[in-house]
């Protein structure tokens, strides 16, 4: 039997199934929240923070992310404050200048509202979202992939870089991938670290980033699913 | 690379994935390093996949990959002999072994080891070589130090 | 050993070894805290020892190796009891004199005797000497008398009496009542409220409960919690034995880092010792509550000091945080609710029950009571660990403690709290040690650690110094730390390299706020503080870096030269043959001349002047 809780965000009232998280019941009615490293289905880890809320608690927002946060009654959700808008700006805007290849991730900026990066672009190939690795040991029980190092170092790699048994060949792993879809001719030459705009995100191509929730159009480009992209 | 010691050490410990930590340290004490063939005898014992045994291998500093140099210098990295000037203690160990912290020499000799704060911040700064203490060192007493143990090397002829 | 199966047998235990103890005459303490022990306090011991058998004394005098003394700028120390005589820079030379000279004939050996650098005069006992005397050394006066090997010296001065008050006389509520009105905070960095915490555990549904012994001390410069648990690791396990019986835990973890593997020698001796006299075990001191301790050690990993991930280290994985929307004191190891708190916390948790809550809040200012151990380090005389009440000023600790700066340079600034904590300038040296004044003025009391600075640190570079230290020990899991500290120090590096422009600066705080308020833990929250506070308070430094592309304490590389002072320069040509990058031109007797494309800047002339010719600008 379901246990129903009542939660309100931004103002709605909702009653959610108790040990959903915030994030799902928030998609569930229609309140887009961004989000990169979670996938319908697959464990979350909090590890983008885009989908940052304030948590109302006794009068004290605290900041914490809404795909690890699990339902109580009560409680008080704010998804889109001025200072949540600011933060989820400035992290994605970390992440474009990181890989600025994908074009799932430039639509992901677009909706939280970057329109410039100040930072120099690097040219890397994984935005550590964790997917592949969630993906690979949870759905398919596979554990041929693995987050190895630390910090810095920290990166996707199979056991002792061997091309081990454990891999099955679903090829999940890249579907589910947000750098998959990339734009460009191909990754950026040294010395041209800039977005090129051939790619039909809206990144740098226009001035007018249009108010309304562009995310379930564009979000559609990564679904982890068959169905293209 | 002797089984008997990697055998000593799993033993009793099947199916408790929770001792990986504990077994990797046995493991790093035993051999200096985890080797290769370690991974996967532990994977199977422990009942951990694979991949999470390097993950953890990885993640920890304690573990090491490959051998360390027969000589390891330390330095001392912690903000008191920071202040005392241990960048500079650095920067001579690895322009003049010509590896970077973590690395060891082609030679097998050195290997260059940074650590944060050895606690004896009194005597800083500090390097200190397979256990015994050089408190306060400057590049010049390092650069001697490195010299003279490269000098005992070479009149003792080794095996290679 | 027969088992003390009750309060009594405790007590008559404690009267027989004082009864014994009254036998010896005369005892020599040595200091074997790691710090003496680099000073090679080993041979000292080993050389007094050779002495006491050669000279046949080794029946009338007791020799005891302690753990750390905490005036470590002065070890290897030698104290003699009962007359209180201190020795400093003891070497194994002067055993001869030590056991021939004050232990037979009661003479001074004056040489070895602390020497007072402002007046000149010759201090003989401890308490007389001024590092000493502005202290309050509530828990570090034990170490002199207690030889970590030894639970037996534990028990001859009172040890476990706490215990034994608790478990026969106290129930669960009056002891987390006496914490709470005690008004102890965390003493690990956090600063929270011990009382609470407990209460929170307590009040946990649950019978499968844990203690935690945090002993993953990973700030650099700080070492209190190695010389408290090396020294007297009995003492934080009657803490924590008196923590899990209030809370109904019964099995606790000292989880000790990697890198100290005599505190991990120490820590194992005492449970096993514990366990040998039924201290630990099946109902303890007759009664009904059972608890055992494990010790386990870390794999060299800073971030595993934040609780969620030493619980995931514990468990055996990676030591990546959790989000901490419940509690760990409700859902922490193995999702059991789990008491953790650090090495000070738990050490101070014995005399609290003994001497009372209203003892200890005695102490202190009002939102932070009792003492606390700071390990004071950097470009000051008097090195070491001190212990100090709460409220105690910086410039007290800095001066009438520390000495004042070494080398005659002006003292600039003091980082307190590690990586997490932030740089005070001299201007706000009146401030008190107080967790909430500190966190005001942007730094932290943190674990403890004090790092003096002089006119020759640079500011930018100690936030360059952190960040990488940050950098090395995040876990990577979340973007606004991995990321964003990456890009902070991207910046700062440009600075240091004379690349940097006003608008970074705007850029630097905007990313420290969103790394701050973003961030899954700990680390990553404060991660942005030595950056943060070094802006606050030498904001003229680092605009000396990028508009003057000058660094004013000459310590950037790529924004300083090297140069020979013509009015010191001898010619003597050391400097010449010592450089190894061949920049050094000069005939002899003549001034020397450094090239500065070819120095690299590696300090090894300036090591080798001796008229201190080779300056920086």
């Amino acid at each position: 039997m379901l246990h129903y809780v009542t939660i309100n965000i931004d103002g709605a009232i909702i009653r959610a199934p108790k040990g959903t998280s915030v994030l799902d019941t928030a998609i569930e009615y229609g309140i887009c929240i961004p989000h990169l490293c979670h996938v319908p289905g697959l464990s979350d880890i909090g590890a983008c923070r885009l989908c940052i809320v304030e948590n109302v608690v006794n009068g004290h927002s605290q900041i914490t992310t809404s795909c690890t946060l699990k339902v109580q009654e009560g409680m008080v959700i704010r998804s889109n404050t001025e200072r949540i808008r600011r933060l989820r700006h400035n992290i994605a805007e970390l992440l474009v200048a990181e890989a600025p290849n994908s074009r799932a991730i430039q639509d992901i900026a677009v909706r939280c509202g970057v329109k410039k990066v100040r930072y120099p672009f690097r040219n890397n190939n994984c935005v550590l979202c964790g997917r592949c690795v969630r993906a690979c040991s949870e759905i398919w029980h596979a554990n041929a992939i693995g987050f190895i190092g630390r910090g810095k170092e920290r990166h996707v790699e199979r056991p002792l870089n061997l091309r081990e048994e454990f891999c099955k060949g679903c090829d999940y792993c890249i579907q589910i991938c947000p750098m998959t879809i990339t734009p460009c001719d191909g990754p950026m030459k040294t010395g041209e670290e800039y977005l090129c705009g051939k790619c039909e995100s809206q990144l740098i191509v226009t001035e007018n980033i249009p108010e309304k929730c562009v995310w379930c159009e564009l979000g559609k480009s990564f679904c982890g699913r068959y169905s293209g992209g | 690379m002797s089984s008997l010691q990697l055998e000593s050490i799993l033993k009793g410990r099947s199916s408790q994935p929770h001792l990986l930590i504990e077994v990797l340290q046995d493991v790093q004490e035993s051999y200096g390093y985890i080797p290769e063939d370690a991974f996967r005898e532990i994977s199977k014992t422990l009942g951990v996949p694979l991949i999470e045994v390097y993950r953890v291998a990885s993640f920890y500093k304690a573990f090491k990959l490959k051998p360390s140099g027969k000589y390891v210098i330390t330095i001392c990295n912690g903000t008191a002999c920071h202040v005392r000037g241990s960048k500079l203690l650095l920067d001579q160990a690895v322009s003049q072994l010509g590896i970077q912290p973590g690395e060891v020499t082609d030679d097998g000799l050195f290997s260059i080891e940074c650590v944060n704060c050895l606690g004896a911040c009194a005597l800083g700064p500090i390097a200190s070589e397979n256990g015994s203490f050089h408190h306060h060192m400057t590049p010049a007493k390092l650069r001697k130090f490195i010299e003279s143990i490269r000098r005992k090397e070479m009149e003792v002829p080794s095996n290679a | 050993m027969p088992k003390l199966a009750t309060k009594e047998d405790l007590q008559a235990m404690e009267r027989q070894l004082i009864l014994d103890r009254k036998k010896v005459i005369k005892t020599v303490i040595i200091c074997g805290g790691t710090g003496c022990k680099a000073s090679r306090s080993q041979s000292v011991i080993d050389a007094i020892n050779n002495e006491l058998l050669t000279q046949e004394m080794e029946s009338a005098v007791q020799l005891r190796v302690t753990g750390c003394h905490g005036f470590c700028e002065q070890g290897p120390i030698v104290v003699i009891e009962p007359d209180n005589t201190f020795y400093c820079h003891v070497t194994p030379e002067d055993a001869h004199d030590i056991v021939a000279g004050t232990l037979k004939n009661g003479e001074i050996i004056e040489r070895l005797l602390y020497t007072d650098p402002v007046s000149g005069r010759k201090i003989r006992t401890e308490l007389e000497i001024p590092f000493y005397q502005a202290q309050d050394r509530q828990l570090l006066s034990h170490n002199r008398e207690i030889n970590p090997y030894s639970i037996e010296d534990y028990i001859a001065n009172g040890g476990f009496s706490a215990l034994s008050k608790a478990v026969d006389g106290l129930t669960p509520e009056e002891i987390i009542h006496e914490v709470k009105v005690s008004g102890l905070r965390g003493r690990g960095g956090g600063g929270f409220p011990t009382g609470r915490k407990w209460t929170q555990c307590h009040q946990a549904p649950g019978d499968e409960k844990y203690v935690i012994c945090n002993a993953d001390e990973g700030d650099p410069g700080a070492y209190m919690d190695r010389c408290v648990l090396e020294g007297n690791p009995y003492l934080v396990l009657e803490g924590m034995m008196i923590g899990a019986y209030a809370v109904g835990a019964q099995k606790g973890y000292i989880y000790v880092r990697n890198e100290y593997p005599l505190a991990v020698k120490h820590s194992r001796l005492a449970v096993q010792q514990a366990r040998k006299y039924g201290l630990l075990g099946e109902g303890i001191l007759g009664s009904s509550f059972s608890f055992d301790v494990d010790v386990a050690r870390g794999g060299g990993a800073f971030v595993c000091g934040e609780s969620t991930a030493l619980m995931a280290s514990l468990e055996g994985k990676v030591g990546e945080p959790h989000p901490k929307d419940v509690h760990t004191a409700v859902n922490g190891l193995w999702n059991k609710p789990t008491l953790l708190n650090n090495v000070e916390t738990w050490a101070n948790i014995p005399p609290i029950i003994l001497k009372g809550a209203k003892w200890f809040s005695s102490k202190g200012t009002k939102g932070s009571k009792g003492t606390k151990i700071i390990a004071l380090t950097g470009r000051i005389k008097n090195t070491g660990l001190v212990e100090i009440a709460m409220g105690t000023t910086i410039r007290d600790i800095v001066f009438d403690i520390g000495g004042g700066a070494m080398d005659g340079k002006a003292i600039k600034a003091v980082q307190t709290g590690g990586p997490s904590g932030g740089c005070l300038p001299v201007e706000e040296f009146d401030l008190p040690i107080d967790f909430d004044v500190l966190h005001e003025a942007g730094s932290m009391v943190g674990s403890g650690g004090m790092v003096v600075m002089d006119e020759s640190s640079c500011m930018v570079d100690v936030a360059n110094y952190f960040l990488t230290f940050l950098q090395d020990e995040s876990c990577g899991l979340c973007v606004p730390c991995r990321l964003g500290i990456d890009r902070m120090l991207e910046i700062i590096t440009d600075i240091t390299e004379g690349c940097g422009t006003p608008a970074q600066i705007d850029l630097l705080e905007e990313l420290a706020d969103t790394v701050t308020q973003a961030s899954l833990c700990g680390l990553g929250k404060t991660a942005a503080n030595p950056v943060l506070s070094t802006l606050r308070y030498f904001r003229e430094e680092y605009e000396a870096h990028i508009n003057d592309k000058k660094c004013p304490a000459g310590v950037c590389k790529a924004l300083i030269e090297y140069y020979i002072d013509p009015e010191k320069c001898t010619g003597c040509g050391v400097c010449k043959s010592a450089c190894i990058h061949g920049a050094i031109s000069g005939e002899k007797k003549e001034l020397h001349i450094i090239d500065p494309a070819l120095c690299q800047k590696c300090g090894i002339c300036i090591n080798e002047c001796k008229f201190e010719a080779i300056q920086v600008k």
